[in-house]
């Protein structure tokens, strides 16, 4: 039985008057790339928001692994095993990149340990500094996080996110802002990621959906329009409709 | 208890209450527009009511000193946006705070250089000196005096951010300055004219509770912890917040001084702290 | 991931902290202490050096929620305060001897810290700094009021301690020297508890919070019971201050409850540098001589000091102590 990893069923958020998602239903499943593409305004963020615990839904409701998630604070998304990494880039600017990558491993045990050296705990060191061999920046690691370049603090975010081992990995368009080298390295990550662990990707650039993804989902004015295999929406007229004259994006 | 009584402490309150909302609207303004909390707003109070004293002394009348003291200290408060809160502009949001704060330290030892360390009697004026019967009981001129005074400015107030274009820009502005720029807005006007009149709201406040209370260089002390209380309760940046919340708490404080008046001030912040438990955003305030 | 353009070697700001800034910091507990055992030997008078003793322990107990958390309490006087008064009242009312009423002093003000904590936690941004003003301004009318136990207007007196009976041995308390390094004793205690408290998990995940609040409540971290646990032991480091204090004047005014006296705390944190472990002693240090000296000049030395506090925030910001230390040690 593949029974879903993540579900919502009839998400509906509104903000006052405007509706930034409606009757959305859907499903994740295990070990799988999905992306969620649509054009700006069409909720993608917002529903990103709703999955990671930002935002509590209008309506609606979300089941991870079975449970139902209403009530859960946002920063226990993370410990149930769901993380996300952010579009603009969110990190802790004046840490080193290990500190960064060391302090968000920490967060799941001894964060009201008031006495302990934290130099004791040796095997956050090496949680650290795998989560950044994943990512390539084990160079970098005694850098202060603000003075790395754009493509770098993207990995770091994404290295952020994975260091909590989650079962979920919610990537907010991880290549913003990249030209076509850094979008390469990525894509190349994102691959090496798909095959461990179950993704959800936000993103605008359609070569690279079209080869990363196992499913795409199309969101339009918060409405879920199009659900399916690569090939199924390329093929979607209704698709193909709300997309006319869209950029390819990166090759 | 007679219902006289507690009219007229009602009164009171009312009156307490609008200079409270003056304060109160003039540290809204000022953080809802450049995000500035004005830890100087009780000291340039403190130094409009004695710059209302010392023009009605030189010009031997109290109108004088109404009119030109907050204009005079509303031109020295765009001064200070320009000099000190400006260069601020982009670091810390708690640099301009910092900052204010010495800056009142400098204010309130300046007054007592120039003016001595006593306090100063401020004299009601001839015109408003006594009581009015009006039939419930007999009400100081002067408190209505005030109450209205507070009320015409809060109706010109209101009319200006929503009918003028320079309120609409106040209000745009707060929430998206980079917007104003790019439609060609000089914000950095904007945001000295907006310091400059919370300034001079502060200031106008001082005037007129001179004769209410005397003045002394101390006085602004009081009254920044209570314009922040009032907008703590009233909700920051919100404009009927401060007038609800200034009201309210000008009526519990003399209500409270009519049974237990040692505890008039004390009840002024448990108030604030319930406000806290149940709704910390205050009664108009946005979530953070 | 690499880029060609950062092949070169970087600045040093950008590496992480060279050998000396290391092992200052790693030994930063016993370089303080060896600093605080010469001081009243550098100063003018004893008096003043018990002076900075007591309040560099409160700038250093509250710069763990300012420099470090990221937190502007306007309100901190309130725990000194209530250290003072509980010890006072202890030993001046109830007898209790000297050690067991800095004790109660220090569980009483941390007590108080946790409560105003709790409620000023649920503010964010600057709100916070409103908020701790006005709560600490509550505690200060209260102890206006409640005169018959705090002494009211006039201050509490009445609680005088002579000597001192340390391990065995009298100590008397009022030779100024043995007053200076019994307290220092105190002094030392609390800049360890506090390296301690940084050097932890709790000191990772506070930085976390000043750093980027959002990230580190993704990350999974309970962002509000972390600054509330952070405010109480700030709080309860400044109530240890404030028991200091008392024992030292042996008297309690009651303007050290006032936000005026909270205000003093903030300046001094920032003269000298809110950035560092040991930078708001120096900053109680700076501003307390400057307030010794100036007083002498003239009675309106306020002015002085609040206009140099405004040219810090302008063009000093990271403090005397802090900036020494980004410019000269690596």
């Amino acid at each position: 039985m593949n029974a879903p990893l993540l579900a919502v069923e009839d998400i509906g958020v509104r903000f006052g008057g405007f509706v930034a998602l409606q009757s959305v239903t859907t499903a994740f499943h295990r070990g799988r790339v999905t992306s969620i593409i649509g054009p700006n305004g069409a909720g993608k963020s917002t529903l990103f928001n709703v999955l990671s615990g930002v935002l509590t839904p209008s309506s609606g409701s979300i089941r991870f692994k079975g449970q139902d998630l209403k009530g859960t604070r946002q920063h226990e998304f993370v410990h149930r095993g769901i993380a996300r990494s952010y579009q603009i880039t969110n990190i802790f600017p004046d840490l080193t990149v290990h500190e960064n990558v060391r302090v968000a491993a920490q967060a799941s045990r001894s964060r009201y340990n008031i006495w302990t050296n934290r130099n004791r705990f040796s095997e956050l060191d090496t949680k650290a500094d795998s989560a950044l061999e994943a990512v390539g920046l084990v160079a970098k690691r005694d850098e202060i996080a603000k003075y790395l370049a754009h493509g770098q603090q993207r990995a770091l975010e994404i290295a952020i996110a994975l260091i909590s081992d989650p079962e979920v990995l919610l990537l907010d368009e991880p290549t913003a802002g990249m030209g076509p080298e850094e979008t390469k390295e990525m894509v190349a990550l994102l691959e090496k990621l798909a095959s461990e662990r179950t993704i959800l990707l936000v993103e605008h650039k359609m070569k690279m959906i079209l080869g990363l993804s196992d499913r795409i989902l199309v969101l339009h004015h918060g409405r879920l329009i199009a659900d399916g295999s690569p090939r199924d929406i390329q093929t979607d007229p209704e698709v193909r409709r709300v997309y006319l004259g869209q950029n390819d994006g990166y090759a | 208890m007679d219902t006289e009584l507690i009219l007229m402490q009602l009164f009171s309150g009312v009156a307490l209450g609008a200079i409270l909302v003056l304060t109160a609207l003039g540290l809204s303004i000022i953080f809802g527009m450049l995000g500035v909390v004005n830890f100087a707003h009780g000291a340039l109070f403190m130094v409009g009511a004695y710059a209302g004293l010392w023009v009605a002394s030189l010009t031997g009348s109290f109108w004088w000193g109404l009119l030109v003291a907050p204009v005079m200290i509303g031109l020295f408060g765009m001064l200070i946006e320009y000099f000190l809160i400006r260069p601020l502009y982009g670091r810390s949001i708690d640099d301009p705070l910092l900052l204010t704060f010495g800056l009142s330290y400098v204010l309130v030892e300046g007054v007592r250089i120039v003016f001595g360390t006593d306090g100063i009697p401020f004299p009601t004026p001839p015109a408003l000196t006594g009581v009015l019967d009006l039939g419930v009981g007999f009400f100081p001129i002067y408190r209505i005096f005030v109450v209205g005074v507070v009320f015409v400015v809060v109706l010109l107030l209101w009319l200006g951010l929503e009918k003028t274009r320079f309120g609409l820009i106040v209000r745009a502005g707060a929430r998206d300055p980079t917007m104003m720029r790019v439609l060609g807005v000089d914000i950095s006007k904007v945001w000295l004219l907006v310091f400059g009149l919370g300034v001079g709201l502060a200031s106008l406040g001082g005037v007129l509770s001179g004769p209410m209370r005397s003045v002394n260089p101390e006085m602004g002390s009081l009254v920044l912890a209570e314009a922040f209380v009032v907008t703590v309760i009233g909700g920051l940046g919100s404009l009927l917040g401060s007038i609800i919340a200034g009201l309210a708490v000008g009526i519990v404080i003399s209500m409270t001084a009519l049974f237990a008046p040692e505890m008039a001030t004390i009840v002024m912040f448990a108030l604030m702290a319930l406000v806290l438990l149940v709704r910390p955003q205050g009664l108009f305030g946005k979530l953070a | 991931m690499t880029s060609p353009a950062l092949a070169e070697p970087l600045p040093s700001s950008v590496r992480k902290p060279g050998r000396v800034k290391s092992l200052m910091t790693t030994y930063r507990v016993p370089l303080s202490i060896i600093a605080l055992c010469l001081l009243p030997w550098l100063l003018p008078s004893k008096a003043l050096a018990v002076n900075v003793l007591v309040y560099g322990v409160v700038a250093v107990g509250y710069n763990l929620l300012f420099g470090y958390t990221g937190l502007l309490s306007f309100g901190h006087a309130a725990f000194v305060g209530a250290g003072a008064y509980i010890t006072g009242i202890a030993i001046g009312q109830f007898g209790v001897p000297w050690y067991a009423a800095v004790l109660l002093g220090v569980i009483g003000g941390g007590l108080l810290a946790f409560a105003i904590g709790a409620l000023s936690t649920r503010t964010r941004g600057i709100y916070f700094s409103m908020v701790t003003l006005a709560l600490a301004q509550l505690v200060y009318y209260v102890a206006l009021q409640a005169s018959s136990w705090t002494g009211g207007e006039n201050g509490l007196r009445g609680f005088t301690v002579n000597k001192i009976n340390l391990l065995g041995y009298d100590i008397n308390f009022l030779d100024p020297v043995n007053k200076y390094y019994v307290l220092m004793a105190f002094a030392a205690l609390a800049l360890w508890v506090v390296s301690r408290i940084l050097n932890s998990p709790f000191g990772a995940a506070i930085e976390a919070i000043r750093e980027n609040e959002r990230r580190a409540r993704t990350c999974g971290y309970n962002v509000e019971r972390t600054k509330l646990l952070s405010f109480t032991l700030s709080g309860t480091i400044c109530a240890l201050g404030g028991t200091m204090s008392a024992l030292h004047l042996a008297f309690v005014p009651l303007d050290s409850l006032h936000y005026h006296a909270s205000g003093m705390i903030v300046m001094m944190t920032l003269l000298g540098g809110a950035s560092s472990f040991f930078g708001p002693f120096v900053g109680a240090l700076v501003f307390l001589v400057m307030e010794d000296v100036f007083s002498l000049w003239t009675s309106h030395w306020q002015i002085i000091v609040g206009s140099i506090f405004v040219l810090f925030v302008l063009f000093l910001p990271k403090g005397i102590w802090g900036t020494f230390l980004a410019r000269f040690v690596r």
